[in-house]
């Protein structure tokens, strides 16, 4: 059944849509990530011009965070002062990245800067996530238990020598705002530019980076996340017009029910191998991207209905 | 049924009228509404009795689809340092967002290359200027750009030239097909009908068409292009109220 996109402009089968939502929602439900570095890829694969792909999941990921946001707050994970200052950052990121991204879609760079800032962070992440993954399956094969680190540890010496400390609470830490900002504003620059919440960056630099309480990791992150995406659809609505909010709509349904069949399969695996397995699925997408970048194209030429041109002077 | 209404139409309306040539579609007013996906119109015409004696002599039609104008731009990438970039780029400041060419034979046994030109018929025809962006101005397009424009656009559907024949009815009518992808661009059209006979053009008749969008889907667009603050803001409610339903709803 066709259903005519007005904003994309564009006429996708709406079962295919809701197909694809229901994807990504099983697959973020089996390894508990958001799904917008699958989703954004996934749409533009689809066919979906790459910003409307990546303004219109900012807007989706907000719909797709609310309710995880709303049970980590009942049972008290969220940090709403850490929250507050990843916001703060991440608001500022943001619109520095919507503003990169509508100059480069101006002078015609912005696929490429998409393509090419998936593969960067795809690669890193996925690689990163893999040595780790396997390194831990390995071993736990030979017995071994790695020493834990004594909580001194956590930080390193020019973390504490940054200024303007703050106390958070509930994540038990004393440290340089700044910090926190810093990890925000990255992530609402990446949130603006790829369309992802950012959680594959952000969880990883509140554990090590931070050394924020575990049990408040996710809840936090989905705190600011759905703040961020918000003001990220928003800027994207105003500078460039490509949010379609059918299209986040009918990605939802099915991402939502996905999640719900995916995280129950997600509990009967093993941690350890679905973390391998994730960041081979990470590291896949980021390869299929790249291939994009390096092989010729069939195609040298491309056309779009730009109305102004200024941009590239 | 539409069509004989339209035949009929068209026959008494050549009777009235001194016109050597009647045209008309099966709709003049395309609505893009959700289910839009794409659209088939037929366009019905009639000769009269003029210069030209249907019944004695052979012609040729030649129908030609414009859409509205538009500048686009095409780009082409170059390989830079391993990766593949867009670095030469032409704006056509008004390059048709459709355009159709269907006729009764192949254009080239019809009239001669000169004649299709003098008419602007057919894409190479078609007088686009372009601007490369240096600041020099309005210059004559490369042709490889224009090549490329007139590929991609005719590999999403939007230019057809000579893919769809007009068929002869009967002495003095005849019909086509247009055909209109789901990407169409919205605005005025115009289709125009040259009538052919031993390679010189011996009537023309031009009518308008009009594309938009409709309902909801115009509401939309209107609303995401005239106040993109509020309707950012509309979409984070819409978002934040469908995900926690959504949420309620998973639970159960």
């Amino acid at each position: 059944m066709p259903l005519y996109l007005p904003i994309a402009e564009l006429s996708m089968n709406i079962f295919i849509v809701i197909g694809m939502g229901a994807i990504v929602g099983f697959l973020s439900g089996i390894f508990g990530v958001g799904g917008g570095f699958l989703m954004t890829p996934l749409l533009i694969f689809a066919g979906v011009p790459p910003t409307v792909a990546v303004a219109t999941q900012s807007n989706q990921i907000t719909a797709a965070s609310v309710s995880g946001a709303l049970a980590h707050w009942r049972r008290q994970g969220v940090d709403v002062k850490m929250g507050i200052v990843l916001i703060a950052g991440g608001a500022v990121g943001a619109f520095v990245g919507a503003q990169v991204f509508t100059y480069l879609r101006l002078t015609g760079q912005v696929d490429l800067m998409i393509a090419i800032a998936y593969v960067l962070f795809l690669g890193v992440v996925g690689g990163l996530m893999l040595w780790e993954s396997l390194r831990a399956i390995m071993w736990q094969r030979r017995g071994y238990v790695p020493p834990r680190k004594p909580r001194e540890d956590r930080h390193k010496a020019w973390i504490h020598a940054l200024p303007f400390k703050m106390r958070f609470r509930k994540s038990h830490l004393y440290i340089s705002a700044l910090l926190p900002l810093a990890v925000g504003f990255f992530v609402g620059f990446l949130s603006a530019i790829m369309g992802v919440g950012g959680g594959f960056v952000m969880i990883p630099a509140m554990i090590y980076l931070l050394g924020m309480r575990t049990n408040v990791v996710v809840g936090t992150s989905l705190f600011q996340i759905i703040f961020v995406t918000a003001l990220t659809t928003i800027f994207h609505s105003v500078n460039t017009q490509t949010v379609d909010i059918f299209l986040a709509l009918l990605l939802l349904p099915g991402a939502v029910i996905g999640a719900q069949i995916g995280a129950r399969i997600g509990l009967r695996l093993k941690a350890e191998q679905l973390r391998a397995l994730l960041a081979l699925m990470v590291l896949l997408v980021g390869v299929k991207m790249g291939l994009g970048l390096v092989v010729e194209p069939d195609e040298l030429y491309s056309v779009a209905e730009v109305t102004s041109f200024e941009g590239a002077q | 049924m539409r069509s004989l209404v339209l035949f009929v139409s068209l026959l008494i309306g050549l009777a009235g009228s001194a016109q050597a040539l009647v045209t008309d579609l099966s709709s003049r007013r395309i609505e893009i509404r959700y289910s839009f996906n794409g659209a088939e119109l037929i366009l019905f015409g009639a000769v009269g009795a003029t210069s030209i004696n249907t019944l004695r002599d052979e012609y040729d039609v030649v129908i030609v689809v414009r859409g509205p104008e538009e500048p686009a731009i095409v780009r082409r990438k170059e390989r830079v340092g391993g990766i593949w970039v867009n670095s030469d780029a032409m704006r056509f400041p008004s390059a048709p967002g459709y355009y159709a060419v269907a006729a009764s034979r192949s254009l080239e046994e019809i009239a001669s290359p000169v004649a299709f030109a003098s008419y602007g018929i057919g894409f190479k025809n078609l007088p686009l200027v372009a601007d490369s962006g240096t600041g020099r101005g309005l210059t004559v397009p490369p042709p490889e750009f224009r090549d490329a424009l007139f590929r991609l656009r005719t590999g999403e559907g939007l230019y057809r030239q000579e893919l769809d024949t007009v068929a002869i009815v009967d002495e003095g009518l005849f019909r086509t097909d247009v055909h209109l992808p789901a990407n169409v661009p919205i605005g005025e059209f115009i289709v125009e009908t040259f009538v052919f006979q031993k390679g010189s053009m011996k009537a023309r008749h031009r009518i308008n068409m009009h594309v938009d969008k409709e309902g909801f889907e115009r509401a939309a667009y209107t609303f995401a292009h005239e106040w993109p603050f509020f309707y950012g803001l509309v979409a984070v409610f819409v978002a934040l109220g469908a995900g926690w339903l959504a949420g309620i709803m998973g639970k159960k």
